[in-house]
């Protein structure tokens, strides 16, 4: 299956990290299935091709410390992201992680809380402190799905808290392979940390992370940052990995959701209203 | 105090980590930028080892490389039971000696896949990584299934776990991170349970936990 | 796509592949099972995805008595499969129709055997009455194939092999000794060989004849594979995922099935368990599992003179092959106890109610105490047991007239380290010992009472005294001893229907409803369980039961439709 999404082909997508495309440098990798190639010449110049004898050029873009690029014709831009612009802040990449599952299957695990205890267990939650309070969900004018006074009792919420505490979240789902979280700074209570994942979408069954983090500087350490994202995100992979089937069912009767996967019912209903078949498993009828 | 030069997703570091938690050695570690920061490959890790690898100990001024290395030297030296590195008794050291080998094998196929699957190391040759990582666990399997019948819960005779069930067992563990599902290794699978059972082990993120032991009058009469 | 192979009885593991506390993964014909032994022996074969996310349950943990998910950590019982708790929802009983899907499982040769549709027998081995099973071989190598190269399996001189009507193989040496052969379809490429040898060996003679075969079969496996590399690359198989119960896709619904008796268990052991009080033990009819309960459950038992009474599990987790209920002698009650006291024998078969649960345990405590008083130690025992199979923090105190009206004993070992006690208190005394049990309120601690009547006020009394939140003291009345007023008439209207309906004097909100052909659960029908509780949209209700707490009789969003009525002219109910 190759991806038939105008959606999905006409968006931007990252397939590269720039700091890591070295001069002289190609890298192949794959978007929706169709290998591309990313190079860096002696000069520094950038490119992206398809994979034809003519090695056609593609539209690229560099923002956040990716390079960007897009299939199709591109009708929007690259989602803005307010803070990182703000001077501070520490901007850090995660460090791209290939994931064998639906990107999709990606997303929906970023939205969820009620695994924090299981998975994340002394970091993000810990038994027996397991209950998802209720929180509201909302589909925005933009078209933007956003779960908002998203409630947790978290042991470790961050390299630097002390103890454990309730911690506030709001999660924001811009794209179908691009979500995000806002988290109460605990130095800051009236500041938000922000991480956003750019999903590239490999195949319908795999994909590739790219986590970029916007963190407030003032007690925080620059290194950990991204050390304490792959401590996590490493957490979540085997469980993803784990998954079956490895495309997201989209059939309301697949799984069995509960309260506390109000947002990941609407993530599901929203890309079966926007036709999202890559990466899906559909609803039968 | 022992400095662990340290990168959380590194297999061959958890191995310490596992070690000195088993042993109650107290140690720091001196986070390492291995992915994406190349942070083992900058000039000055490099002093520390040239080969620009992880691990690496410092421990009072011996800086070590090598996990397996490691492993012999922190078990000789905090381990008084002398049972995790039994130098006493040679055919027992032989064995573990050749087992230590063997994990060097599973590094340089299960945790090659591992790297270019997650990793993005693209380089590597994934099939010939996968077929490796399974014609050894076909192997290890085997004798581990042997082992049991002969009543004996690890890689190595005697009642104890060695450094080659170290050794072995975080790239077995991380093995579906390249692609390479351990269904056909019941085994195995039963002697991660029993390792991830031994008072002190800890967990790395990607290895989940055991859930509790049997009663041993419970185990026995099953 | 099902094929005669998914009807047939196929190895899929060797029965020492299960020890206790393990999970094992299997594939049969490109489905994957997760399969465990619980500690009582049984061997559950299950779907090998959890019904929330789909996440394998091989990678989860085997307490001993359920199996949790890796992922959410839901809980399913042995042998029903059914789920029995949602953490992220600690308040919540899952609706028992969480249930994931199970296989037929037989152990037999060493071999553990299943069939996603298997009918008939497995195979009658003959000639291998004394055998020993062998080390299963994987392979990468489609079934039939392997099946084809297996009859030249040679083990010694003078080897024949033939392949068996079930598609096993049988080799046989010019010695006598013979192999009885099966190939496990996992996948389209992907089998495993496992097998029977006809010689029984002890010690090292039974690891020589293992490690013979072992290598033996390895062997052939580099041949067959080598072989099986040059065939055309078959598509993998695929197992299509069922679909869950239509009435999981939303929140799930209050209960539906009005109080009805659709079960039918024998009382398999009756005893003596305390001073007045009986347990009796019920089994299934036919097979060897009840539906899924969770702590805190009660079952409706019907008795032969007609009478229904409600009898709480005192069951551990897992111990779904029967139920135990304790039930005490009331005198000047309406004869319902006195029937199961007096009437009710062992081997009498009994038409019981699927187990409800209107007092679910949170296992989000740090800390819990249970205070049980008399008969009301049952619900609270199945609870405690729970958190011990858990290792979750409680202390469980019970009050009894003497040594002689203990019940239950033997459970209550389970934990002797967290029980107390409290023998032949005055009411005072009584009230001083839950002053001292109940002085420390906190975050994420919580008490659960049952007991008689004034035991129960008292309790709440004190816990409320002691500061406890109405949200941290959970009860549940063995009956309701309020005087009911049913004087006043009001209309219902029932949102969701859009029907409005008249409550006459007289009659009850459930009475009405049933009338018109509404069906709502119930169980006690005296306001004491909580089955019959309805959301209220708008309107004052007149509260009558004892379920609901006092803060949810002042908030008003619930009714007990069986007793309470409307203080307005009307209640919108959310039906």
């Amino acid at each position: 299956m190759t991806c038939d999404n105008k959606i999905l082909l006409n968006d931007w997508h990252v397939v590269a990290e720039a700091d890591l495309l070295a001069f002289g440098d190609v890298q192949r990798t794959v978007l929706f299935e169709e290998p591309v190639y990313v190079s860096r010449d002696e000069d520094g110049g950038i490119t992206v091709r398809r994979n034809t004898a003519d090695g056609a050029k593609l539209p690229l873009q560099e923002k956040y410390g990716f390079i960007w690029t897009c299939l199709g014709a591109p009708e929007r831009d690259i989602i803005h992201v307010p803070e990182a612009f703000e001077p501070d802040r520490y901007l850090v990449s995660g460090g791209s992680f290939g994931v064998k599952v639906s990107g999709l299957r990606v997303v929906e695990n970023f939205l969820d809380m009620g695994h924090f205890p299981f998975v994340h267990t002394g970091w993000l939650g810990e038994e027996p402190h397991t209950e998802v309070q209720p929180y509201e969900v909302e589909l925005t004018k933009d078209d933007e799905i956003i779960a908002s006074e998203c409630y947790f009792y978290q042991p470790q919420a961050s390299p630097t808290a002390e103890g454990g505490i309730m911690v506030e979240y709001t999660y924001r789902v811009y794209r179908p392979y691009t979500v995000a979280l806002y988290k109460t700074n605990p130095t800051y209570p009236d500041r938000n940390d922000y991480i956003v994942l750019f999903v590239q979408p490999v195949g319908p069954e795999d994909c590739i992370v790219h986590p970029y983090l916007c963190y407030v500087k003032d007690g925080m350490e620059e290194d950990t940052l991204r050390w304490f994202m792959q401590l996590i995100f490493a957490q979540d992979k085997p469980i993803l990995e784990n998954q079956i089937p490895r495309k997201l069912p989209l059939d309301p009767r697949a799984e069995t959701p509960i309260r506390a996967d109000k947002v990941a019912i609407l993530y599901r209903r929203w890309l079966r209203d926007h036709q999202v078949t890559f990466g899906t498993l559909p609803a039968v009828a | 105090m022992i400095t662990l030069y340290d990168y959380e997703l590194s297999g061959n570091c958890y191995k310490l980590r596992l070690l000195m938690s088993f042993l109650g050695v107290e140690f720091e570690t001196e986070k390492i930028d291995f992915y994406p920061g190349l942070q083992h490959k900058s000039e000055e890790f490099l002093k520390l080892n040239p080969l620009g690898q992880l691990p690496v100990i410092d421990d009072d001024g011996l800086v070590l490389r090598d996990a397996q290395a490691i492993l012999v030297y922190l078990a000789s030296k905090y381990d008084s039971s002398g049972q995790w590195y039994p130098t006493g008794d040679p055919a027992l050291l032989g064995q573990v000696s050749q087992w230590l080998a063997f994990a060097d094998g599973i590094t340089g196929t299960a945790s090659a896949a591992r790297l270019h699957d997650s990793l993005l190391y693209r380089h590597l040759d994934i099939d010939s990584a996968r077929a490796g990582a399974h014609n050894l666990f076909r192997i290890l399997d085997e004798h581990l299934y042997f082992a049991e019948l002969d009543g004996q819960d690890w890689i190595c005779p005697g009642d104890h776990p060695t450094v080659a069930d170290i050794a072995c067992f975080p790239y077995i563990m991380l093995s579906e991170d390249g692609g390479i599902p351990r269904m056909d290794y019941p085994a195995i699978r039963r002697w991660c349970d029993r390792f991830k059972r031994i008072s002190g082990f800890v967990v790395m993120s990607g290895v989940f936990p055991a859930g509790p032991a049997p009663a041993k009058e419970a185990e026995q009469a099953a | 796509m099902t094929t005669e192979l998914h009807s047939q009885w196929i190895p899929i593991a060797s029965s020492s592949d299960l020890p206790l506390r393990h999970v094992y993964q299997a594939k049969l014909l490109g489905r994957e099972f997760a399969v465990w032994r619980a500690d009582d022996g049984y061997v559950n074969i299950w779907e090998n995805r959890c019904l929330h996310r789909g996440v394998r349950l091989s990678i989860g943990i085997n307490d001993g008595r359920e199996l949790k998910c890796q992922y959410h950590g839901w809980r399913y019982a042995n042998r029903t499969a059914g789920c029995t708790y949602i953490p992220a929802h600690p308040a919540d009983a899952p609706a028992r129709t969480i249930c994931n899907n199970t296989y037929p499982a037989q152990e037999a040769h060493g071999l553990v055997w299943c069939g996603e549709q298997a009918v008939g027998e497995i195979p009658a081995l003959d000639g291998f009455e004394t055998a020993t099973t062998l080390r299963p071989i994987p392979i990468n190598a489609p079934r039939d194939f392997v099946i084809e190269a297996l009859t030249c399996y040679s083990m010694a001189d003078g080897c024949a092999g033939l392949v068996n009507e079930d598609g096993s193989v049988t080799v046989t040496a010019g010695d006598g000794s013979a192999v009885r052969l099966f190939v496990q379809p996992c996948d389209s490429n992907h089998s495993v060989i496992r097998g029977v040898v006809n010689r029984a060996a002890q010690g090292a003679d039974h690891i020589a004849l293992l490690r013979t075969h072992s290598q033996a079969l390895s062997a052939l496996r580099r041949k067959i594979e080598a072989q099986a590399a040059q065939l055309e690359a078959l598509e993998p198989m695929s197992a299509p995922i069922g679909r869950v119960a239509e009435d999981l896709v939303d929140i799930p619904a209050a209960s539906t099935d009005g109080r009805n008796a659709d079960l039918r268990v024998q009382v398999a052991a009756k005893e003596r368990t305390a001073e007045g009080i009986v347990s009796l033990r019920l089994e299934p009819l036919t097979g060897s599992r009840l539906p899924t309960f969770q702590p805190g459950a009660h079952i409706d038992v019907h008795l032969q003179n007609g009478l229904v009474r409600q009898y709480s599990l005192t069951n551990g987790p897992g111990e779904t092959d029967h139920y135990t209920i304790g039930v005490k002698r009331e005198p000047d009650s309406r004869g319902g106890s006195t029937a199961i006291h007096d009437s009710v024998q062992k081997g009498d078969v009994l038409a019981i109610s699927v187990p409800r649960n209107n007092f679910p345990l949170r296992r989000d405590a740090v800390n819990t105490i249970f205070v049980a008083g008399g008969i009301g130690v049952t619900p609270l025992l199945s609870m405690a047991r729970t958190l011990n199979s858990q290792n979750l923090g409680f202390e469980f105190h019970y009050f009894v007239q003497s040594d002689e009206h203990v019940a239950f004993k033997q459970a209550i070992g389970e934990f002797e380290q967290a029980a107390s006690l409290h023998k032949g208190l005055s009411p005072d005394e009584t009230v001083a010992v839950l002053r001292k049990v109940l002085a420390e309120p906190g975050h994420a601690r919580h008490i659960y009472i049952c007991g008689p009547g004034p035991m129960l006020e008292a309790a709440r009394q004190v816990a409320s005294n002691c500061g406890w939140s109405d949200e941290a003291v959970h009860f549940e009345y063995f009956k309701n001893t309020v005087e009911l007023d049913d004087s006043n008439s009001f209309e219902i209207d029932l949102a969701r229907s859009a029907v409005t309906l008249t409550v006459p004097a007289g009659q009850t909100i459930l009475e009405v409803l049933r009338e018109n052909g509404i069906n709502m659960g119930s169980s006690c029908e005296q306001g004491a369980c909580g089955t019959c509780r309805c959301g209220v949209i708008e309107g004052d209700v007149l509260h009558q039961d004892v379920y609901l707490s006092d803060s949810e009789k002042a908030e008003g969003k619930s009714i007990m439709t069986c007793v309470s009525r409307a203080k307005s002219d009307r209640l919108i109910l959310d039906i």
